[in-house]
Formats: structure tokens, C-alpha cells, sequence
């Protein structure tokens, strides 16, 4: 039963850490939290609800075809929220605002676009069961699961192998350095963002799978949980946000298996909280000093 | 005058004093450099404790007001000194993370009617309405009762308004006020100079709870129902709006912000676009205004004296 519970949270935990990914990608190479991430994920649902249901495709192109929707709507994102801001270099905290802003502005469009109802994502391989000595999965779960590490390796892999990765890392360590070594870091900014934005929408397709709904104001508390991972695992550490993932959505299984059910959406931020009084720099990041300098 | 003081204007008058207290609350916060998304939580802390004390113990106005006032600022003072090492994208988390955290266990408490909230808490018009009616008083030049109570109610409103803008000012001028300053100008320089730090921050947090709570408690008696759902994170984000959109650099700011938000969304509520109000659309065009606001006038509409070199909010 324990078991069970926690290949739950690890299921669950996996959409987690992708959302996460997203931040915290961003947070590496610009330094700013991107309230518009939890919209990133909804529209990615969407695109992958329309492309399953109105279009007849089958998950793993509407999946690709959520990540690019995504990955549009970051690029909208960067043009319009996050470049104007950089040019005019305030403080971290005016991207914050203009992100929340322009997340309010695809969520209402969104909701109206629904009319605030939720749409239902059925796959034909929402119902078998998979059975594992006493523990159950079901397809969509499997799916879910391995479709997550996939990404994460991916990630993992693109951002220390490739040319990319290496143009991403140089900017995040010092944009300055990386402009006068040749890197457009513009362009990698722009990639970064859409890179986030289709591991957010990806996420989204994978949550609406494993929920069988899509909704508008599905991305909000997805974002909000996303947050709490980010900081628990260090804000920019890859790995930490793949823990901290985890962590949560083990800690939320159990919560609900142990009669806490309405508690669930407090778990993040109950933990979260103490978190940042006891260890602000996260399970694995760097000391509090270099946050400070930062 | 009976026209020009309708229920309808009387009420939005009342709303966008309420809004100005939420408003001038992030701003006190915003004065010492701190972006906090956690006065939604202790609005909430203040609607339900005037709420709870009203309806369960049959308080008075006179006390649940000031309850609601103290116990957001009983918690503020633990929770300022804690997170308040935390800084920029941490604290605006951590503080989100509180009104989240805020909102599930008030959801979750039965006592104080869980998802649902609260209802028939009494209502301050009503309270006015019978007070005159037994003092019998008869209005004046064709009003009716109710027009004079929400006319008392909306005047009641923007006196805590201007008493709370006028310590805001009285403090600005002072020591407090320019160690806020100080400390939202440069942090380090401003502890160089001798200023506790912490404790100003801590203060500023303070005071902007109490602000919170006050405004929670007024809401709670002026709409006489609450429910955790009111105290999300679009209630944080809505509250941050007014100031950012009005001007974070003077106290007049938030009351500009909150007269032109819900002017602006209360004058849409008569045009209609592709079928829905355009009023409906709100929130859309409150991200707009956070988008246009922060790329292009990031110190908001009204701005406070010549901006200096240098010098950022």
C-alpha cells in the first residue's frame, strides 16, 4: 500500500519536476522567475487536447504538438514581457510583474475561450492496467512516467552535449563573457525560453492525460507547485528541480493516502516555507552568501 | 444629490476605498524594496476574524475591527522576521506561499464553514440603517434610508483611508520614512549608515498586514459573506496591480490605481463585446495594464518628484 503510494507521488512527482525544469531553466540563464510559466503548461494541454480531439492525431505528435504551441507562446513571451524589460534593466522583480501580467492575459483569454467549462482529453490508451507484482500503474501512468524521464534525460543530455547546451551554460554563467567569446545570447535567451516553454507544455499534456480533463485555469496551481519545487531544490539546479519534483509529489500521495486530502495543495508550500526559513538556498544549491551576490 | 448619490455609485466609492487600503498596504511593504504577494493572506486572517467574531461570539464593530487589524499583525511579526532575510523573487514566493498556505487551511476548517466561508455576517449598511432608524432620523432631501447608510458606510470607508494615508505621509516625513527609503535605495549602504534593517522591514511588513486585516475586516462587513476563494492568488496579484499601474513611489499611488481599476472595470460593465460584458474581460485587461505598465512607466502613473539618477523603486 506504501508502495503504491509512493510510485503514485512518483508519477505525479514527474509532471512536477518537468513544470520545474521550465523555471528553473529560465531562472539559470536570466535570473528571473517566470509567472508565466503555469500558462505555458495550460496552452500545451490545449494544443494537445485540439490536436487528440479535433484533429484525430495520436498522443505523441499531439504531445510534439503541444511542446511547439508551447513553444510559441514563449516566444511571445520573450518579446513581449521579457526583452522590453531587459532592455530597459530594472530590478529582477519587473519581469516577475510583467510575466504575472501576461499570464493573466492567457489564462482569461483562455477562460473565455472555454467558457470557464473543462474540456475532456480522452487517449485510447487511458484505461489498461499494468500489474507489477502488488503494485498497479495504469497505461496513461506508465506513460506519463517514462514520457518525463525521457524529457529529463533529454535535457540533461542537450544541455551537456550539445552546442546549445554549451551556448546556454556559457550565457548563464556570465552573458557579458559569453557575447565577447561569440555566443548571440540573445538567440540563446530566445531558445532558453522556448525550451522551457515546451517542457511546460509538455507537462500539460501529460497532466491532461493522466487527469482525462483540460482546463484554463488548469495551469495555476501546477505553476504554483512548480514554484515551490524550484526553490526547494535550488533556484537554476537542474537536478534539484528533478528531486524537488519528486519530493513533492511523493509528499502529496501521501498526504491524500493518510486522510489529509484537502490539505493536498498546502503540502508544496507547508514545505516550501519551511524550506526557505531553514536552507533558502535549496536542498542542492549553493550557499546562501552566493544567492545574496547573485 | 439623491441621483448623483445612488446605491450603485455609493457602493463602488465604498469598493475603491477598501481597494486603496489593499493598495496602500503592498505599497508600505513595496517603500522598503519588498515585493510581497502574502497581504492577500492577511486580508484573509482579517475577513474571517471579524467574521468569526461577529457571527460566533456576537462581537460588536467596534471590536471586530480592530481584531481584524491586530491578528494579522500578531502573525506578520514571526512570519517578517523569518522571511524576511529572504529577498526579491524569494520573499514574493515565500509571501505567495503563505496566502496559498492561508487559503487551503481556511478551506479546510469546518468551524469556520470550510470551501464555503462565512455568511450573514452583519452587515455595516444594515447597522447604520437601523441606528438612524431608532435615533429617528429622517433623511434629508429625498433620500431613502438605505442611500444614507451606504452614504455613512462610504464616508466611514474613505476616513480609515485618509487616516491611514495620513500616518503613511506623517511617517514618510519622519525617521521611519527615510530609513524605508533608505533601505529601498541600497540595502547595504542603508546598514553601513547605522539602520536596523530588519527591524524597519519587519515594521514595513507590519504595517502593511494591519493595513490588510483592516480592509479584510471591512470587506467582510460590507459584503457580509467571506469565502477562502476570495483570498487567492488573484486577489495578491489584483492587489499588487493597483499599485504597480498607480504608482509605487507615493502613497497617493494605490488610491489612483484603485480609482482607475475599478472605475475602469465598473464603466465596462455597460458595453458588451462578441457577447460577453466587457467587464468580463477585466482581468485581461489588468494584465495588459501590469505588461505596459512595467515596460514603459515601471515607477507607475503617478510618480513622486523628479526621478533621481540612480534611483529605483
Amino acid at each position: 500500500m506504501l508502495l503504491q503510494q509512493i510510485l503514485n507521488g512518483i508519477t505525479q512527482g514527474g509532471t512536477y519536476a518537468l513544470v520545474a525544469l521550465g523555471y528553473t531553466l529560465i531562472f539559470g540563464v536570466l535570473e528571473i522567475i517566470n509567472m508565466a510559466h503555469g500558462e505555458l503548461f495550460m496552452i500545451g494541454a490545449m494544443v494537445g487536447w485540439a490536436l487528440v480531439t479535433l484533429f484525430g492525431w495520436s498522443l505523441v505528435p499531439a504531445l510534439l504538438g503541444g511542446m511547439v504551441g508551447a513553444a510559441l507562446l514563449g516566444v511571445v513571451l520573450e518579446f513581449t514581457a521579457l526583452r522590453p524589460l531587459r532592455r530597459q534593466g530594472g530590478t529582477n522583480l519587473s519581469p516577475l510583474i510583467s510575466t504575472i501580467g501576461l499570464g493573466m492575459v492567457v489564462q482569461n483569454l483562455m477562460v473565455r475561450a472555454t467558457n470557464g467549462q473543462p474540456l475532456s482529453f480522452r487517449v485510447p490508451l487511458s484505461e489498461g492496467v499494468i500489474r507489477l507484482g502488488p503494485l498497479q500503474m495504469t497505461t496513461a501512468q506508465l506513460v506519463v512516467l517514462s514520457v518525463s524521464i525521457f524529457l529529463m534525460v533529454a535535457l540533461q543530455w542537450t544541455l551537456s552535449r550539445t552546442r546549445l547546451g554549451r551556448a546556454v551554460r556559457a550565457v548563464s554563467e556570465n552573458p557579458e563573457t559569453a557575447a565577447l567569446l561569440g555566443v548571440n545570447v540573445s538567440a540563446v535567451i530566445l531558445a532558453t525560453v522556448m525550451l522551457a516553454a515546451a517542457l511546460g507544455g509538455a507537462a500539460g499534456v501529460l497532466v491532461g492525460l493522466s487527469f482525462v480533463s483540460v482546463s484554463a485555469t488548469m495551469g495555476l496551481p501546477y505553476g504554483l507547485k512548480g514554484l515551490a519545487v524550484i526553490i526547494l531544490g535550488g533556484l537554476g539546479n537542474v537536478k534539484g528541480a528533478v528531486a524537488g519534483g519528486l519530493i513533492i509529489g511523493v509528499l502529496e500521495a501521501l498526504t491524500v493516502a493518510y486522510g489529509g486530502a484537502g490539505y493536498k495543495d498546502a503540502v508544496a508550500f507547508g514545505f516550501l516555507f519551511l524550506m526557505l526559513l531553514l536552507r533558502p538556498q535549496g536542498l542542492f544549491g549553493i550557499s546562501a552568501a552566493a544567492v545574496r551576490r547573485s | 444629490m439623491a441621483v448623483l448619490l445612488n446605491n450603485y455609485y455609493l457602493q463602488v466609492a465604498t469598493f475603491v476605498g477598501v481597494n486603496a487600503l489593499l493598495g496602500l498596504s503592498v505599497y508600505l511593504v513595496l517603500s522598503t524594496g519588498q515585493l510581497t504577494l502574502g497581504n492577500a493572506g492577511f486580508m484573509a486572517l482579517g475577513a474571517y476574524t471579524a467574521a468569526l467574531l461577529a457571527t460566533k461570539a456576537g462581537a460588536p464593530v467596534w471590536i471586530t475591527l480592530p481584531a481584524a487589524a491586530l491578528v494579522p499583525a500578531i502573525v506578520a511579526i514571526p512570519l517578517g522576521y523569518a522571511s524576511l532575510r529572504l529577498r526579491g523573487v524569494y520573499l514574493a514566493i515565500a509571501t505567495l506561499g503563505f496566502t496559498e498556505t492561508v487559503r487551503v487551511l481556511f478551506q479546510n476548517w469546518e468551524f469556520a464553514g470550510g470551501a464555503l466561508g462565512i455568511k450573514n455576517i452583519p452587515s455595516l449598511g444594515r447597522m447604520v440603517q437601523n441606528g438612524l432608524k431608532a435615533a429617528g432620523i429622517t433623511p434629508p432631501a429625498g433620500l431613502s434610508h438605505a442611500q444614507l447608510a451606504n452614504l455613512v458606510v462610504m464616508l466611514f470607508v474613505l476616513l480609515v483611508l485618509g487616516l491611514a494615508l495620513a500616518f503613511v505621509y506623517r511617517q514618510a516625513a519622519g525617521r521611519v520614512g527615510r530609513a524605508y527609503a533608505a533601505i529601498r535605495i541600497d540595502e547595504i549602504a542603508a546598514e553601513a549608515m547605522g539602520i536596523n534593517i530588519t527591524y524597519y522591514k519587519v515594521l514595513a511588513f507590519v504595517q502593511g498586514a494591519v493595513l490588510a486585516g483592516l480592509a479584510g475586516g471591512l470587506v467582510a462587513h460590507i459584503n457580509f459573506s467571506v469565502s477562502p476563494a476570495e483570498f487567492a492568488f488573484s486577489r495578491a496579484v489584483e492587489m499588487l496591480t493597483l499599485v504597480v499601474v498607480g504608482g509605487s513611489t507615493t502613497p497617493l499611488g494605490p488610491v489612483l490605481g484603485a480609482a482607475l481599476l475599478i472605475g475602469l472595470s465598473e464603466g465596462l460593465r455597460d458595453f458588451s463585446l462578441f457577447g460577453a460584458r466587457l467587464s468580463d474581460y477585466r482581468l485581461i485587461l489588468y494584465g495588459f495594464l501590469l505588461m505596459v505598465v512595467v515596460a514603459l512607466r515601471p515607477q507607475g502613473l503617478l510618480t513622486f518628484a523628479p526621478r533621481r539618477k540612480g534611483a529605483r523603486a
